[in-house]
């Protein structure tokens, strides 16, 4: 009797208690993993912010002169250098990404809406694996095609010498440019943004569409105003989550985009699209050498934390566009 | 490296490496500050190396590279520079060249070790130019090259070889191979150092260093790995 007793009390949690406490526990190390990653990070960035202020995301000078005499300031017994205006590198993760999200999400929308509802069934059956497929090749493969095809293909075909020796000394069309950055970076993400968009379009009720075609309309509108607007959440997460994955993108474009700290101007007419410029992440994978200089190290930091704000930002601002359309009901 | 290693210890196996290859001068400081027993450095001794010894290991060199299509068989130093630092832009600018295009030259962005000894050797201390494309491998600077007609670039001389697509000019008249390298008559050589505190260097590691720079092996591991060995036995 009074064994039993003990054996009730020894077995203390029931298995569905400790399996909450153990997941419980398992999100909680990640939390704490994340928040001591974010206190690193901007830990080891403050000095090059302290040093500059508000200039670091300001232009002028030559970034990549600022980063040599930064990298060359960590020697032995040196007066570190921190001196730094990211301006250039900003404009150019600024216009890669939007260009190659502008592009992207037209693109995928359209590519989405066949799939899953103009497409014969044999065609989804292929289209749909390798989309899959596409999301998952490593981008570094991407930047391979890039240098050994896409930008011999612009570089030799699309400038002309002309062009070429109106700009340089001061920057070199090399084929290296905003065009193959923004044309690969397309390709690497529109598969991400077809997929989510595919999965939010198939979960619109049958219904919804069956009613609308039952009033007369046709399949192009029905799709069109039911589906695609019923899917909006849907569209927001794919397009924020596609961005975040361009934004971060450093691999591929570092080896396509030039990687010369260079502010592409739009008032060069054709030549802005072949010009090189390099963006934040490709800066921190290019200087990967440098991080024995400290001062070089607090910087690639820096940048590190400015791209880890940035993410943070776009998630908040996927989750601010979903709200309003809680309201109606649509939940993703 | 690595290489070396794996055959030193094939060959006296209670002897094990722990090789971090975080960049020469990272190597030099932690010499200094006693962390690490040796560092491995590809420039050479400065002030700022107070407290440690540099032993010669082998040699390194550095070729000008263009495309195979391009027929400038021969760059001074001068001249390299002046098309580094933006001075010269186009082929026809008397450099021998059947080209009258642009010139596009392709470099090492600037916190790699090859563009340091590039600055030093042949720019003179000043920067590259910004229309030089910067790319982060010697490899891809091989690969730049020779996708483009117009193209030069500053490589090791492991990718200047047979099937790397490129040609390696001669400077100042003197070509880029292993044999011209040795006697240092080409002007573009340097030397891998080994780095050593001065008081109380390890015999361990001493005896190694002696091992890479006079050891036949370690002169035919050096060579295959597209460096050229300096002292070994042939």
């Amino acid at each position: 009797m009074d064994e039993d007793v003990f054996l009730e009390r020894d077995r203390g949690l029931s298995q569905d208690q400790r399996a909450e406490l153990g997941l419980g526990a398992l999100v909680f190390v990640v939390v704490a993993l994340l928040l001591a990653m974010l206190a690193f990070v901007f830990h080891e960035a403050w000095p090059s912010f302290a040093h500059n202020g508000l200039g670091w995301f300001g232009g002028g000078g030559n970034v990549d002169r600022q980063i040599e005499a930064i990298f060359n300031s960590g020697e032995y017994k040196t007066a570190p250098v921190y001196t730094f205006h990211a301006w250039p590198l900003i404009w150019s993760t600024i216009v890669i990404t939007v260009g190659a999200v502008a592009i992207a999400f037209v693109a995928a929308l359209f590519i989405a809406v066949f799939m899953i509802e103009f497409a014969p069934a044999w065609l989804r059956r292929i289209l749909e694996p390798v989309v899959r497929l596409l999301a998952s090749v490593p981008s570094v493969i991407y930047g391979l095609a890039g240098v050994l095809v896409i930008v011999p293909l612009i570089g030799n075909h699309l400038i002309t010498q002309s062009e070429k020796a109106a700009v340089t000394p001061t920057i070199q069309l090399s084929g290296a440019s905003l065009l193959a950055a923004v044309l690969i970076l397309t390709v690497m993400i529109a598969p991400i943004m077809i997929a989510v968009f595919a999965d939010g379009l198939r979960a619109v009720p049958r219904g919804w569409l069956e009613g609308s075609l039952a009033l007369g309309i046709n399949e192009w509108r029905t799709f069109w105003k039911v589906a695609v607007r019923t899917a909006r959440p849907v569209l927001v997460a794919g397009t924020v989550l596609a961005t975040a994955r361009a934004l971060g993108e450093a691999i591929m474009v570092s080896m396509v985009s030039g990687g010369v700290g260079f502010a592409p101007n739009p008032v060069d007419g054709l030549i802005f699209f072949f010009e090189p410029s390099q963006p934040l992440a490709a800066t921190i994978i290019r200087n990967t050498e440098g991080l024995g200089s400290p001062p070089m190290k607090h910087t690639l930091y820096a940048i590190a934390a400015v791209l880890l704000f940035s993410s943070a930002m776009l998630s908040a601002i996927g989750w601010a566009a979903k709200q309003p359309m809680r309201r109606y009901g649509v939940v993703p | 490296m690595n290489v070396l290693f794996r055959a030193y210890n094939r060959l006296h196996p209670s002897i094990r490496f722990n090789y971090l290859p975080d960049g020469g001068n990272a190597g030099v400081q932690d010499v200094q500050a006693g962390r690490r027993l040796f560092s491995i450095n590809t420039r050479p001794p400065l002030p700022s190396d107070a407290g440690t010894t540099y032993f010669k290991l082998w040699l390194d060199g550095l070729c000008i590279a263009v495309n195979p299509a391009n027929t400038v068989s021969n760059l001074t130093i001068a001249q390299t520079k002046n098309i580094f630092t933006g001075v010269a832009t186009n082929w026809g600018q008397g450099f021998g060249s059947n080209l009258t295009s642009t010139i596009d030259p392709i470099g090492r962005n600037s916190t790699a070790g090859l563009y340091t000894f590039f600055q030093q050797a042949v720019l003179g201390g000043a920067t590259q130019s910004s229309n030089v494309q910067q790319v982060t491998s010697d490899g891809l600077v091989a690969t730049a090259v020779s996708k483009d007609p117009n193209a030069i670039g500053y490589v090791g001389i492991a990718h200047t070889g047979k099937g790397s697509g490129v040609k390696s000019v001669d400077v100042n008249g003197v070509p880029c191979n292993q044999a011209n390298i040795k006697t240092e008559h080409y002007p573009l050589f340097r030397y891998a150092w080994g780095v050593l505190p001065t008081s109380n260097p390890s015999k361990t590691v001493e005896r190694f260093f002696d091992w890479v720079r006079t050891s036949k092996l370690a002169g035919q591991i050096i060579n295959r790995g597209g460096a050229v060995a300096a002292f070994n036995k042939k």
